[in-house]
């Protein structure tokens, strides 16, 4: 066994580094020993630049291969749940969804619809459910893959259900929007792995072929030594829906659930978390603490911020800056940045040497005319499904509920960083009994609104 | 070598060499047969006679399993075949054959060796997992996927036998649980007392704690000039106790006895919040306190199934120590606080400058070094004074087993360490200006000084001028609460405290 005071690392960059693989055998400082300078390797993580075959990378075909029928239940019917359904119906050949899941009716008819309308399928009456108790429901009725695609809150509870039920899932990120979450999802996350059940994240750039191609070459050393990264979200503001008279208190909250920390675990992880994944991922390792503000300028419901900006530091003294925006009229970006001793990249499509030149483009895939496109050949919502299907026709590995429970587990520390003005350690966020919303849940007056209070960082001037 | 021979050799070579080869053949079989003969729980049995054994391990889950499968001794005490088995065999198995020649099995001290810290020598966390392949399997509970979690997490540092020692060999009494109802049944039948001890000069008193039928002795302890520390020619010091230096004390009160667990519980079941079961309360400071709030419910059993009474308490945090002294204070009406160390190490020397305040010469106490193995079991002396490792039996006793210092203090040295209140550094001394007075030790640091060595020390480290310290990470590594207990520890044992009394205008000190 390595060094004692590796384990939590040897983990914690495990997580990251092996992902879906399943690989053992991760060796931190490896590139150390022998006593001589570091001849090529990660100042990161300690180890050695892998060969390309040592990465895992999903199957990314085109189409998902025929094989026997598989259905699957929808938990969570809103826009995104809509959306998975329609990705994995457009997977492959012998594939259908034969249940429905919400808190709300209408959500659901909307979904139904647009399934019957898209792919001609319908989905019985009988195999609808409406209220908090869907999820089981919908595991229940002889699915063979769940698509959890509710508020990241409920995530846990779900994945839970549908891993101690043994089926396949597929998980729209965040997937937890607490420490306590966290923790649930690493659980059931290698009860899946022991029951070898096939997990994809909705963290879609890990599907995406431009990223992947990218993340081959930086990780097999194309810009040498990572030394820096940076990670953007900044957009206009997202949507949000006023309470109705009919509505509850429960109701009104879900139905405007990205501006509720409870429900969504504020933007940062929310919406930010993607980013933040794709330097997790590109690094293969975490940062083990944060420092962070933020504040609520503009946002107009809920009891989130609308503005982040954290310094995530790791072991090795490197910096990760994180900052996320949803603020109209504001300068916008989405994006990561990763610098390195030989040159740095914008993790999407393209690598440059320390001058500036670029010395690697993405090969788009050319149109009609010759040109190359702006996208990948395939769309990378409907690649997750493809790869989902797949890896479970093929009987491949994939699990990726860890990697995405540790980003947004990072994610989170620079919200509780941000909102207390504290520094927050990873080790601390790992180990902590922070758990958000209400114990139980019902469609009725709950008590948090009128109790909602922005946080605000430190203490008052005197 | 003649000619003939060799030739002969040259021309049967070939039915040597199968010759040769049957007889190793031969001798690896047996061999087989032989490893193989000498792993069955049948013969286990010849040797380990004590019945206890086969009756603790017929009641554990290890033996009576749901699918009916049954773990064979070895299957737990040594590793894997083919992960070091043999050598694990040959090593342990000479040592019991040594046991079973040598000793007496009625002598060994069994409890102890169903500890943690003793078990783990002799079974293979390798082998747990060689069975346990999968630690989450689907009918995981929720504690239990935290806890494994923790584990994946801290491998390197955690051992399953941290929560599951018992899977073996059944303890009825073991707890790993939340003990909610830890310390309830103690019934008083004494009269309660209802007025404190009234002092009013340095003279030993009987403090009686109102409310409760608990009262203690606490000794008057005259001020001086003492020497802290050990002189360099010390045997089998330690550089943390010196430079020795001139140290003034004021006059104080010290208890008696290490603080008992009727002491202890007194205060729990009179600040413990009942039917709180965890650790959320982080944000009150004892600053601002009217009531004082006390310990939450342990997880686990605290004494260890030691017993109580008038055994010391154990296994509080310093935390809990501090907030004991400042509930005793309120109730009392008096000053009460932990020592701090040079009050500790002053009252502990009673006068004295040697070694020990008693006569003798560490190096013929100590069971450390060759000679010491050989010849170090003159402890009639020591023992006399001290419970230290030679004469513990692995835990605790009643202060009754010993005779007092020169102060009149029992158990200074040896039984349980003691907390003091000041923070440790190595090089506190060193710091120490000329005719200091009352010294409180370096103003800032992460761990507090433990004085006095334990029932597990070594002669040693239960000489007057011994320090150590507190380890406040790994005295909780495998506390499963979240967050973990901030008054007790889950990994340690050997910890207690004692108080003293300010002598001041409320004990009869004239202005």
């Amino acid at each position: 066994m390595a060094n004692n005071n590796f384990s939590r690392r040897k983990f914690l960059a495990g997580a990251a580094a092996v992902g879906a693989a399943g690989v053992a055998g991760f060796n931190p400082l490896v590139s150390c020993s022998g006593g001589g300078s570091q001849k090529s390797g990660s100042l990161v993580t300690g180890e050695p630049f892998k060969k390309v075959s040592d990465l895992f990378i999903p199957p990314l075909l085109d189409k998902a291969p025929d094989g026997q029928p598989l259905k699957a239940g929808v938990i969570g019917c809103g826009g995104r749940g809509t959306g998975a359904a329609l990705n994995w119906l457009a997977a492959g050949p012998n594939l259908t969804v034969t249940a429905l899941g919400d808190v709300f009716q209408d959500r659901v008819d909307s979904c139904r619809e647009r399934i019957k309308a898209d792919f001609n399928i319908e989905v019985p009456e009988e195999n609808c459910f409406v209220g908090f108790d869907n999820f089981q429901k919908v595991i229940d009725s002889g699915v063979d893959v769940v698509l959890l695609c509710t508020p990241p809150v409920f995530r846990p509870i779900h994945f839970e259900a549908a891993v101690k039920n043994r089926k396949h899932v597929f998980m729209e990120k965040p997937v937890a929007v607490d420490p306590a979450g966290v923790r649930s999802v690493l659980a059931s996350a290698k009860m899946a792995e022991s029951q070898g059940l096939k997990v994809v994240c909705g963290t879609q750039r890990r599907h995406q072929r431009d990223y992947i191609e990218v993340y081959k070459q930086v990780a097999t050393g194309a810009i040498g030594d990572i030394i820096s990264a940076n990670a953007y979200w900044n957009q206009n503001k997202l949507w949000h829906r006023n309470p109705q008279a009919e509505w509850s208190e429960m109701e009104c909250m879900i139905r405007d659930w990205v501006n509720w920390c409870w429900l969504s675990g504020d933007h940062i992880v929310e919406q930010h978390v993607h980013n933040i994944d794709v330097i997790n991922w590109f690094t293969g390792t975490y940062p083990t603490r944060a420092v962070g503000f933020g504040s609520r300028q503009r946002r107009l419901t809920g009891d989130q911020y609308d503005n982040f900006s954290v310094d995530f530091v790791y072991d090795n003294g490197m910096h990760m800056h994180s900052m996320c925006r949803q603020i109209n009229g504001c300068a916008g970006n989405v994006s990561e940045y990763i610098r390195g001793t030989k040159g740095y990249t914008n993790c999407q499509n393209r690598i440059y040497d320390l001058a500036g030149n670029e010395i690697y483009s993405y090969p788009y895939p050319l149109d009609e005319a010759g040109t190359p496109m702006r996208s990948v050949a395939v769309n990378p919502y409907d690649q997750e499904h493809i790869d989902l299907v797949t890896c479970i026709r093929e009987d491949k590995p994939i699990n990726e509920a860890e990697a995405t429970a540790m980003s947004c587990l990072v994610a989170v520390m620079g919200r509780v960083s941000a909102y207390t003005g504290k520094e927050v350690t990873l080790e601390e966020m790992l180990n902590s009994d922070l758990k958000l919303g209400p114990e139980t849940f019902i469609m009725g007056d709950v008590g948090i609104m009128k109790n909602a209070v922005v946080p605000i960082s430190g203490e008052a001037a005197n | 070598m003649p000619k003939k021979v060799r030739s002969v050799f040259r021309k049967r070579s070939l039915l040597l060499l199968l010759f040769g080869f049957a007889l190793g053949m031969i001798g690896a079989v047996f061999a087989h047969k032989g490893i193989k003969a000498t792993s069955t729980d049948k013969f286990c049995e010849r040797c380990h006679v004590h019945p206890h054994v086969f009756k603790s391990r017929k009641l554990s889950s290890h033996y009576a399993t749901k699918s009916g499968m049954l773990v064979r001794c070895v299957e737990c005490h040594l590793p894997p075949e083919g992960e070091g088995y043999l050598k694990e065999k040959i090593r342990l198995g000479a040592k019991d054959i040594y046991g079973f020649l040598v000793k007496d099995s009625a002598d060994f001290n069994w409890e102890a060796r169903r500890t943690v810290e003793m078990a783990q020598h002799f079974t293979s966390q390798r082998s747990c997992l060689k069975c346990h392949e999968n630690l989450f399997p689907l009918t995981l509970t929720k504690e239990g996927q935290e806890a494994h979690l923790y584990y994946t997490q801290n491998e390197d540092e955690l051992l399953c036998l941290n929560c599951h020692i018992d899977v073996g060999h059944y303890d009825p009494n073991r707890i790993h649980d939340r003990n909610v109802g830890f310390g309830s049944t103690t019934v008083a039948n004494a009269d309660v007392f209802t007025v404190p001890a009234r002092v009013s000069a340095l003279e030993t008193f009987t403090e009686t704690v109102p409310g409760t039928t608990v009262s203690f002795k606490m000794v008057a302890i005259p001020g001086g000039i003492f020497r802290m520390g050990s002189p360099e020619d010390e045997p089998l010091r330690k550089s943390d106790e010196g430079p020795a230096t001139d140290v003034e004390i004021s006059s104080f009160f010290m208890a008696e006895t290490e603080v008992t667990w009727d002491e202890y519980l007194a205060f729990y079941s009179a600040t413990g919040a009942e039917g709180r079961s965890t650790d959320t309360e982080g944000r009150r400071t004892l600053d601002d306190v009217d009531a004082i709030t006390g310990p939450t419910p342990p997880y686990g059993q605290p004494d260890q199934n030691w017993g109580m009474g008038s055994r010391p308490a154990i296994t509080m945090s310093y935390y809990a120590a501090e907030t004991y002294c400042k509930w005793l204070s309120l109730i009392t009406g008096k000053n009460y606080r932990l020592p701090t160390e040079a009050e500790w190490e002053y009252a502990a020397r009673g006068g004295t400058e040697t070694p020990y305040f008693f006569e003798g010469n560490p190096k013929t106490f100590t069971e450390k070094g060759f000679f010491g193995k050989l010849f170090g079991k003159q402890n009639e002396l020591i023992g006399k004074y001290v419970i230290y490792r030679a004469n513990s039996m692995g835990r605790t006793q009643e202060p009754d087993r010993v005779e007092a210092n020169p102060f009149g203090l029992k158990n200074m040295l040896g039984n349980a360490a003691e907390y003091c209140s000041d923070w440790y550094a190595a090089d506190a001394y060193s710091r120490l200006p000329e005719k200091v007075k009352d010294p409180r030790g370096p103003a800032s640091g992460e761990e507090r000084v433990i004085r006095g060595g334990t029932f597990k020390s070594d002669a040693a480290l239960v000489r007057n001028a011994a320090r150590d310290k507190t380890q406040t990470d790994a005295w909780l590594k495998t506390d499963p609460q979240m967050p973990k207990s901030k008054w007790w520890l889950s990994d340690c044992n050997h910890v207690t405290f004692r108080v003293v009394c300010e002598f001041d205008e409320n004990t009869g000190k004239q202005q």
